[in-house]
């Protein structure tokens, strides 16, 4: 018997892909936000509104994953957005091998501003793969209950902004939002935390600040990059 | 349940250096999975499995060794035991903030196999 001590990460060849990709973003200085939340949380909607509001400043485009159906890429073409479906076809969630042959085969999602990928909706395994993005958000509406961050303890230690969606709907659930918000800055104290309704509108213009924002720091860091 | 994802990632990787070395077939792999991977290793094993049936590794082992993460209280300082339902990041005995370091880890450590070259022409 041969014992070979091999010291191999297991997720190695999806974080060369990663890594292949944020080279890629970095040149392009596109901003890659990396969503993720339970099927259901607004994930869709949330880059509707983004879309719409925000479609004649930037160049925008997303990649769905999704196991079946085509129709959130759908609902983003129709919000003015290219937008291309990744059908997983079982799998729980994306990795960078699949976000790279999307990319592939879609040139208008070229060279954008801020690119969007909507993960398959599952709190636990799109954790794990990292997609070259520059930040991963974490979805909460407040219809799915306020001891997820602490039961999801993962996605919400890792995610840079908790987004809570449908507040329209808090006077009409019980939601006690400052728990959330505690559990969330407990698991990661450095997070940024964001309360919308994509339906009022209220709260969207702190997400679109934080996008701009993120944007322009990405811009500045490849400026800094090709002058160093 | 990325365990199935991870496990044949792992079949891989294991398969991939014993062909390195002559290729026999796999009798065990160990891996490192650390506390805070979100990876269960009794999935990982039940999916490794279903991803050796089949092939002529599939008497092959898999061993998971759990890495805790490490907790650090700025009152009590090293805590070993566990937050039942917060994840590490309130003290269990002061409820006070923990930092914590570690338990990322997610690897494959060894890999031992056979010396005669493995039968080719099975799935996998």
């Amino acid at each position: 018997m041969t014992e070979i001590d091999v010291r191999q990460k297991v997720l190695a060849a999806n974080s060369a892909a990663a890594q292949g990709l944020r080279e890629a973003f970095a040149a392009s200085a596109t901003l890659v936000v990396n969503l993720i939340s339970s099927p259901g949380s607004g994930k869709t909607t949330l880059l509707e509104a983004t879309a719409r509001a925000l479609r004649e400043r930037l160049r925008l485009g997303a990649l769905d994953g999704d196991i079946a159906t085509e129709r959130d890429a759908l609902r983003l073409e129709n919000a003015g957005i290219p937008a291309h479906q990744i059908l997983t076809g079982g799998a729980c969630h994306l990795d960078a091998r699949q976000v790279e042959k999307a990319l592939g085969q879609e040139a208008r999602l070229a060279g954008l501003d801020v690119l969007f990928i909507e993960n398959v909706g599952n709190l636990i395994c799109p954790t794990s793969y990292d997609l070259g993005e520059d930040f991963k958000v974490a979805l909460l509406s407040v219809v799915e209950g306020d001891d997820k961050p602490f039961k999801y303890p993962a996605i919400f230690s890792r995610a840079a902004v908790t987004v809570i969606t449908k507040a329209d709907l808090l006077p009409h659930v019980d939601f006690d939002l400052e728990a959330v918000r505690r559990q969330v800055s407990t698991l990661n104290p450095e997070g940024r935390w964001l309360v919308t309704s994509a339906r009022t509108g209220a709260g969207m213009e702190a997400w679109f600040a934080l996008l701009a924002e993120e944007l322009s720091g990405k811009r500045s860091r490849r400026r800094a990059a090709s002058a160093g | 349940m990325h365990e199935m994802g991870l496990s044949a990632e792992i079949y891989r990787i294991a398969r991939g250096t014993a062909d390195d070395h002559g290729g026999g077939r796999l009798e065990a792999v160990t891996v490192i999975v650390g506390e805070l991977t979100a990876v269960e290793p009794d999935l990982l094993e039940f999916a490794w499995q279903a991803i050796v049936q089949g092939t002529v590794d599939e008497e092959a082992r898999l061993l998971v060794e759990w890495l805790p993460a490490r907790q650090l209280c700025d009152a009590c300082g090293p805590v070993s035991e566990r937050a039942p339902g917060s994840w590490l990041r309130l003290c269990p005995r002061c409820n006070g903030t923990l930092a914590v370091s570690g338990g990322d880890e997610l690897e494959v450590r060894t890999v031992s196999f056979s010396g005669e070259p493995a039968v080719t022409g099975a799935s996998g």
